[in-house]
């Protein structure tokens, strides 16, 4: 799987997500880290180059502002991770 | 098919839930039910089921959208009995006050089974977006509310409207003569002739719009079921339509199955399927999936359906569904229910009855322009998707969908 920036920073916010979700990490992440990462992930111009990975991503951040499961915001991240490889951006 | 050694016979009767209005909801079904319950010759389930499996045979039923079909499959010697025993459930059951209520609850079991089933469940969903406030949009088995309150005199009263003559035909395949089966069949014939008006069933409307339905569920699995609508069983692309679902999502060669389950290992279960009515159909593609994932494959899923749009499949793609296609009808009509089933369905649904050969030769005309052609017709529909699992929230969904 080739990755381009846009796809490791969705990689790196899923993983993020995931130990949340997992209840995995040895730190407790929080929100605002989440939140930090996608922001960084919409801060490339490659999330426009491809239909609705932006929004996803939007998604995805009202979804942690809104408190939403640490589930549902991997899955709005793994669409966007999706839509670039459909896209054929990753 | 003087090679078998059974006779398999249908009692079809056109009709089904889409003429049920929605007081009535379920009540084809009910009566399916209470005719095997007992009969003034037969007054039990018992001695019906003992009729015909004390010679080794098998007997059942089915309620559809547009029919209701009983059946028997008897040893061919006993092919009389399995007639005999059809003709006196169909025309002298009992439905006693008893066993409509006994009945009653069951039905209200399976109701709530099939909500505990969410594979299941999500098609029920889907249709009810395909055909919204339309009868062929509704659960066959009816609603708790529509069930609990149907009386005895509601059931009777459309049993007495619905199962004559008009409505009825009858097949039959195996080893069995022309001749004395049709004078049996004439013997045992005793239901009404006429029919009290003709109930119509009436187009669904045009859909508004793509729309999402979730259904909030803590399953461990996202079940998902999108599509859009298609044809009916007369039209004439019916055909380009069986081969695009083949390629995109029957079996383990699919587009689907091969794309999402086994490139990408989104989903253990992903498949295709249509359905066809009278007026109306659809393509529907299922999903089973991590929720995680749940966006992700549809998204991959719509992928696909729109790569049918974008080009012609190959002639050695295509090539294949033509023999999976004709090679599962071969299948189907290898046992003497398939065969009867198949003879009766086309009789009371499209009022004329091909040969095998006729029909396979419809699938061989198939070009790959047309394919492609009747998937750029639906991609041009609105997409309609039901989700089942642990999601607040649709607004990925929509997104997927375009909704």
């Amino acid at each position: 799987m080739a990755g381009g920036p846009a796809a490791n920073r969705i990689r790196k916010a899923i993983a993020l997500v995931n130990s949340v979700a997992d209840e995995a990490g040895d730190e407790e992440v929080t929100p605002t880290e989440i939140a930090e990462a996608i922001r960084d992930c919409l801060e490339l111009s490659e999330v426009d180059e491809v239909p609705n990975v932006r929004r996803y991503l939007g998604e995805a951040l009202d979804a942690v502002s809104d408190g939403m499961p640490a589930d549902f915001v991997a899955m709005t991240l793994y669409a966007a991770l999706g839509a670039l490889r459909e896209g054929g951006q990753n | 098919m003087p090679e078998r050694h059974s006779t398999s016979v249908v009692f079809m009767f056109a009709g089904g839930s889409r003429l049920e209005d929605e007081r009535l909801a379920g009540v084809s079904h009910f009566i399916e039910h209470l005719y095997f319950k007992g009969t003034r010759r037969r007054p039990s389930s018992k001695e019906i089921a003992d009729a015909i499996e004390g010679v080794g045979g098998f007997i059942n039923a089915s309620t559809d959208k547009e029919l209701t079909a009983y059946w028997a499959r008897v040893p061919s010697e006993h092919t009389e009995l399995g007639l005999d025993v059809l003709f006196d459930i169909v025309a002298n059951s009992r439905l006693d006050p008893a066993d409509v209520e006994r009945e009653r609850m069951v039905i209200l079991e399976e109701l709530r089974m099939y909500q505990d089933q969410p594979q299941d469940y999500v098609q029920n969903l889907f249709e009810e977006l395909i055909w919204p406030g339309h009868p062929l949009g509704r659960d066959i088995a009816g609603t708790e509310e529509s069930v609990s309150r149907l009386s005895r005199d509601d059931i009777l009263e459309y049993a007495d409207a619905r199962y004559r003559l008009p409505n009825l035909v009858i097949g039959a395949a195996g080893s069995l003569d022309d001749d004395d089966t049709l004078a049996l069949v004439s013997k045992g014939l005793s239901l009404r002739e006429g029919l009290d008006g003709v109930l119509a069933a009436l187009p669904p409307s045009p859909l508004d719009g793509p729309r999402v339905l979730i259904r909030r569920r803590e399953t461990e699995q996202a079940h998902i079921c999108l599509g859009a609508r298609a044809f009916s069983y007369l039209h004439p692309d019916r055909y380009a339509l069986d081969l695009l679902n083949t390629v995109l999502g029957e079996g383990m060669s699919s587009r689907l199955f091969l794309n999402i389950r086994e490139r990408l290992g989104l989903a253990y279960d992903v498949h295709s399927f249509t359905q066809k009515h009278r007026d109306t159909g659809y393509l529907g593609v299922y999903i089973g999936v991590d929720p995680k994932k749940a966006v992700d494959a549809v998204n991959a899923a719509m992928a696909e359906l729109r790569s049918l749009g974008e080009s012609e499949v190959s002639a050695d793609e295509l090539a294949r569904a033509k023999e999976f296609t004709k090679g599962r009808l071969r299948l189907e009509l290898e046992t003497t229910n398939g065969v009867a089933f198949w003879l009766t369905y086309q009789e009371v649904l499209l009022g004329e009855i091909k040969s095998i050969e006729e029909e396979l030769a419809l699938v061989d005309a198939v070009t790959a322009a047309d394919v492609k052609r009747v998937a750029d017709e639906l991609l041009s529909g609105t997409m309609q998707m039901s989700v089942i699992g642990p999601f607040s929230r649709d607004s990925a969904f929509r997104l997927a969908i375009g909704a």
